[in-house]
């Protein structure tokens, strides 16, 4: 026995391996790392409590190894394998001789830092409340059951040791209640985030919940702290829509043409311009009023014909106005203005050629018949003047609400995937099925 | 201080605390036990052989110093208890008044525990242990004013001491030994042996609050800089 080393070497009676006991004083029960043979650390004779000859599981954390979390070293000196029937997990016991035992706690891929308390927990009606943070009861009355152990023990552990055992959540922490006929404990386990667990001993990340996966008790909804972090970003989307909404959404020097058209007189044409587009990819609105448009409706075709490359960009308006008495009273229907839109038109100088056709409709007036087209048509029908006013870009409202949605989709997107995950983990509490309050729960940041 | 020959060996066996009646001689483990004998001074006399303790890996160490129950400690002693299913130390303190207190080490936590006379009104759990009546786990009484709950009851036998003691601790020795904690974190500790019962109150702290110096160095680690 050197005294110079912490650590006293032995070797397994069963298979004559050579194991170490890393927490001498402390250790009561040393499960041989190569064939599971249970010896008894308190024995100077080191004897055998249980033989075993089994293949021992590759640990994902093998023992004595090194690791440092939260700014304290810890060697792993135990692990054991336990289950309740329907979970099985893994728990690996870290010691320090400065700051005594802590557990690993390993499930579904997930790492939590179990610590042992000294004070009982206060009780709240169903709840338990630690360091003034409130448990909620999740698993009730199961009975968790040791199916495999390796390395050291300060109790004498074995393989079929059952335990009762209850625990309560709380986002990010389980806090475990263990009895058996002798004494109880109390446990609290910090989910771990990968980014630590892995710092700390090289392990494989927990994999991000995807739905099906099964979450921990404790796990908090990943997309619930996304959603919450979605909100400032909706807010400043909402408002940065709102300004582009405002500096590209205007209409900015407008002007004004106008003509006059005969009814059912003949197709008026006219070329107004130029227009100048000196921007890349706008929109260009033209309001087209007919103010005295009366029994009778005028078709309007615009169109943007750019002097250089004679593209020509179209768009249509008909105006109508009726009117008449019956024996409802006054009525009249129609618009005698329209707003047109069209949109990215590229940069140039453009002419607008508009040609206007009117036509009237109705008893009153004049009708001649003309031969050429072989219809009756108005005659003496007072001109309609025809006010266009064109302006650069557009507001497209519809865009607006198609950019309010996307910037609702994502955290929509999440709710679903959080309630699925709320979903997935609350389906394994025991007791009372999960209420608004579990819900509103599992809001809440670890 | 005071400075006796071991009765056994001969070496010079250092008395730190004025009260304490025993000392292990850390030549011969003989446990030297004085007497005061008015105008004689001192005498002493073997009380037997202690057990040599086996080795563990335990923080503390005779000489460790600190602060407790508001007072500068200094570590004089140990007894190790063992159980069917494990084993324990008692690290005796001598504190600042000359008064001394236990530091009780188990599984990597630690107890500041103090002895309190059995007197007066006692709770019920602890009359029915003093009468070698049955406590389980899980039962609840009152000591010095708070609700404890008993965390465990076991038999408990003497495997080892060292440093100065209140009492003679020869291997073997036997004692009933009951723990008691509630929800602040306090702890009581009740012992009964052929001598006796003796109630011990105190609360669990960690190696930090402790301020601990001269920890005991241990190969392979660092100690940690406490305070």
């Amino acid at each position: 026995m050197a005294e110079d080393d912490s650590v006293r070497s032995l070797s397994c009676p069963a298979c004559g391996g050579t194991i170490a006991l890393r927490a001498a004083g402390y250790t009561v029960t040393l499960a041989c790392e190569y064939c599971g043979t249970l010896i008894d650390a308190t024995d100077p004779a080191v004897r055998i409590i249980t033989r075993y000859n089994e293949m021992q599981a590759s640990l994902a954390i093998p023992l004595g190894t090194r690791g440092t979390l939260r700014g304290i070293e810890w060697e792993a000196i135990g692990w054991m394998e336990r289950s309740d029937g329907w979970a099985t997990w893994e728990e690996t016991l870290l010691f320090n001789p400065y700051e005594g035992y802590r557990w690993l706690i390993a499930q579904n891929g997930q790492w939590s830092l179990g610590t042992m308390l000294t004070a009982a927990p206060q009780r709240d009606g169903p709840d338990q409340i630690v360091g003034g943070r409130r448990f909620t009861p999740f698993y009730g009355g199961n009975t968790a059951r040791v199916t495999r152990v390796a390395g050291e023990f300060y109790w004498r552990v074995k393989p079929g040791e059952e335990v009762r055992a209850s625990d309560y959540v709380r986002p990010g922490f389980m806090l475990s209640l263990e009895q058996d006929d002798r004494e109880q404990g109390w446990t609290i386990s910090e989910l771990l985030t990968g980014r630590e667990i892995r710092a700390a001993f090289d392990v494989d990340p927990p994999p991000f919940w995807i739905p099906g996966m099964t979450p921990l008790a404790h796990q908090p909804s990943p997309y619930a702290r996304r959603i919450k972090d979605w909100w400032p970003i909706a807010a400043l989307s909402f408002v940065a829509l709102l300004v582009l909404l405002a500096l590209f959404g205007r209409t900015m020097q407008p002007q004004m043409f106008s003509l006059s058209v005969t009814p059912d007189g003949p197709t008026v044409s006219q070329t107004f311009g130029p227009i100048a587009l000196p921007l890349g990819k706008q929109a260009m609105t033209v309001e087209a009023l007919t103010p005295s448009v009366e029994q009778g409706w005028v078709d309007i075709d615009v169109s943007f014909v750019n002097r250089k490359t004679q593209d020509s960009y179209d768009a249509y308006a008909l105006n109508e106005h009726y009117s008449g008495q019956d024996s409802d009273g006054y009525w009249s229907e129609g618009a005698r203005s329209q707003t047109l839109k069209i949109a990215s038109l590229p940069a140039g100088t453009y002419d607008m050629v508009v040609d206007v056709q009117a036509h009237h409709w109705g008893s009153s007036g004049n009708w001649a018949f003309d031969s050429s087209s072989r219809t009756y048509k108005a005659e003496g029908q007072p001109p309609i003047e025809v006010n266009l006013t064109v302006a650069r870009g557009a507001r497209f409202t519809s865009n607006f609400w198609l950019a309010v949605l996307m910037i609702l989709v994502p955290p929509l997107l999440m709710l679903v995937l959080h309630i699925m995950f709320e979903n997935a983990r609350l389906a394994q509490k025991d007791g009372s099925p999960a209420d608004a309050d579990d819900w509103l729960r599992g809001m809440e940041s670890p | 201080m005071q400075s006796v020959a071991c009765p056994t060996c001969g070496a010079d066996v250092i008395f730190r605390s004025a009260a304490l009646p025993v000392r292990v001689c850390d030549y011969c483990r003989t446990l030297v036990v004085r007497y005061n004998q008015g105008a004689q001074g001192q005498i002493t006399e073997n009380g037997g052989e202690a057990a040599i303790l086996p080795f563990d890996v335990s923080p503390i160490q005779i000489g460790t110093e600190g602060r407790c129950f508001d007072q500068n400690f200094q570590i004089i002693g140990r007894v190790r208890w063992a159980w069917d299913d494990g084993a324990w130390n008692e690290w005796l303190m001598l504190l600042a008044d000359g008064s001394h207190a236990w530091l009780g080490e188990a599984m990597g936590q630690f107890m500041a525990l103090r002895e309190v006379v059995l007197t007066g009104s006692l709770a019920q759990v602890i009359r029915r242990l003093m009468n070698d009546r049955p406590v389980k786990p899980g039962e609840s009484g009152n000591i010095d004013g708070q609700s404890y709950e008993v965390a465990d009851v076991r038999t408990v036998r003497c495997i080892g001491c060292e440093g100065e003691l209140p009492f003679t601790a020869p291997a073997g020795w036997e004692t009933l030994s009951v723990d008691f904690r509630n929800r602040d974190g306090r702890c009581a500790s009740f012992q009964k042996d052929r001598h006796g019962p003796t109630l011990y109150v105190g609360h669990h702290v960690t190696l930090a609050a402790l301020q601990p110096r001269n920890l005991r160095p241990l190969p392979g680690w660092s100690v940690p800089a406490y305070g």
